[in-house]
């Protein structure tokens, strides 16, 4: 599997994978909803997935001795990759802002532990949507980023109005860290837990769907 | 069953059924250290049988077996041992060929360093390069370079010499021989007959996703006459000929070679006999 991972990186890798970790850098804008710095990495998950094509990756890897099984796999796994270090940036960002003194966010949750957690979340929910409809059909990625991109927007959607509307958003995790930091930090795990189910439910579908595919190479 | 257990590849009754069109039951086993010529016209099937062969396409019907073991069960060992070239596939095209050998060969225990630098040699290719940088005919090279240089014992090419201008259709039928002589191989399928000519022992032709015809080069063109006629076709020689085609001063047919004694018939070409069967498919 590291063989395909790193095939992953120095082959299909998009410059965007690169410049999207630096839209973490976004939770430093006031009153900006955080969560949308998340979008920008299924972007560019999008944008690796549409070179892939461009590339004829999938013929490429398929006369690997690999399985159909281990190239999608090595896909979203990198991909998880990519989506756990934009989260560590972002978290590196939320620090820095908190040292240099955060104001409240008016656009959802404030910069701090629980914008992690609502990170985890929203890759969870693209990796669902994603992969599963695009290994129905490699050859359509804006199709499958189409519905993960609905979906996402509409957690993002739900977390700024639940700040406004939810007591256990709008009371407990939109706060100033470090208040309420026991609950921020379950609802972080949480999140952690979802992304990690998510992503494995993610492969086992996208395999099962890939292994059955004819591919019109 | 000895010698088809050694076999690089045997397929057996392979079927896939599309919406309109359908490949049925074709079968074939492919003898180690030859060249077998894989025909027929666009259409007729050649892609989709490689396609189902290498698992990417599932069968409807049939067994594959690679060097004796069931494809795609034993899927990773296999790969390891043949290699797969298409004209019409450029992977990574502004990456290195460097880079993309670097992960390439990652993949191989057996990948020979040595190899890979005597046919980057002997093609003329250079590693800093990046395909889109490439003709047709060098993507090719590198991808017979890649295949060589994991030891494949059996390469897949799928229509090789499309596009290439004669000159390097020449060069690449020379190449083929040089593999076959060193041991390899190949299975080549085209529609370009005469490149075949040169280089093949076998032909399969493959007739509208049926397998009308496996024999040696030679045996294929024994079979077969043409006899060239004015603006009427006699109705003796109608009654035994096998399509036709108008030509400048006439027509030409196709005549079996046990009835062509009667007829002042000359020796068919591998393009004469295929163009003349489809014709008289089409004409059906």
């Amino acid at each position: 599997m590291m063989k395909m991972l790193m095939k992953e990186w120095k082959l299909c890798m998009h410059p965007t994978g690169y410049i999207m970790l630096l839209g973490a850098a976004l939770v430093l804008v006031p009153g900006y909803p955080y969560g949308v710095c998340c979008f920008y990495m299924g972007l560019a998950i999008f944008f690796i997935c549409l070179t892939a094509r461009e590339n004829h990756d999938a013929t490429y890897s398929l006369t690997l001795p690999v399985s159909r099984g281990d190239a999608v796999t090595a896909r979203i796994l990198f991909c998880a990759v990519l989506e756990a270090a934009d989260l560590l940036v972002m978290g590196l960002f939320v620090l820095l802002k908190n040292a240099i003194g955060s104001l409240p966010n008016p656009a959802g949750l404030d910069a701090g532990l629980a914008i992690i957690g609502d990170g985890m979340i929203i890759f969870a929910v693209f990796n669902m949507v994603f992969f599963p409809i695009y290994y129905k059909d490699i050859n359509k990625p804006g199709k499958a980023f189409g519905f993960s991109a609905t979906a996402v927007f509409l957690w993002i959607i739900l977390e700024i109005v639940g700040t406004y509307v939810i007591p256990f958003f709008k009371d407990v995790l939109d706060t100033p860290d470090p208040q309420y930091m026991r609950e921020k930090a379950l609802f972080t795990l949480a999140g952690l837990a979802l992304f990690l189910a998510g992503t494995a439910w993610s492969i086992k579908q996208s395999v099962k769907r890939f292994e059955a595919v004819d591919l019109s190479l | 069953m000895a010698s088809e257990m050694k076999s690089p590849l045997t397929v057996k009754g392979l079927g896939k059924n599309y919406p309109a069109f359908r490949l049925e039951d074709v079968s074939f086993t492919l003898a180690p250290g030859t060249i077998t010529g894989f025909i027929g016209r666009n259409g007729a099937g050649k892609t989709t049988t490689i396609n189902t062969m290498l698992s990417f396409v599932h069968p409807d019907a049939g067994e594959i077996a690679f060097f004796g073991l069931p494809f795609p069960e034993n899927d990773r060992e296999i790969k390891r041992r043949i290699g797969f070239v298409s004209a019409g596939m450029t992977y990574y095209t502004r990456k290195k060929l460097s880079a993309i050998t670097a992960v390439t060969k990652s993949f191989y225990p057996e990948w020979d360093d040595g190899q890979y630098a005597k046919y980057m040699s002997r093609f003329g290719l250079a590693d800093d390069k990046t395909p889109a940088e490439l003709s047709n005919g060098m993507k090719i090279k590198y991808a017979l370079t890649l295949a060589l240089s994991h030891g494949a014992e059996l390469l897949i090419l799928d229509e090789p010499t499309s596009g290439l201008d004669p000159v390097s259709r020449e060069e690449l039928v020379e190449i083929f021989l040089k593999l076959k002589d060193e041991g390899k191989t190949i299975f080549f399928s085209t529609h370009i007959t005469s490149d075949l000519e040169k280089c093949a022992d076998r032909i399969l032709f493959l007739q509208n996703g049926h397998l009308n015809a496996d024999d040696t080069l030679d045996g294929f063109r024994e079979a077969w006459r043409i006899a060239e006629c004015g603006e009427k076709i006699p109705e003796e020689l109608a009654r035994v000929s096998r399509g036709e085609c108008r030509v400048r001063d006439g027509f030409t047919v196709l005549v079996p070679a046990e009835d062509a004694g009667a007829f002042n018939a000359r020796e068919a070409n591998l393009e004469e006999i295929m163009i003349h069967l489809e014709k008289e498919a089409d004409a059906e």
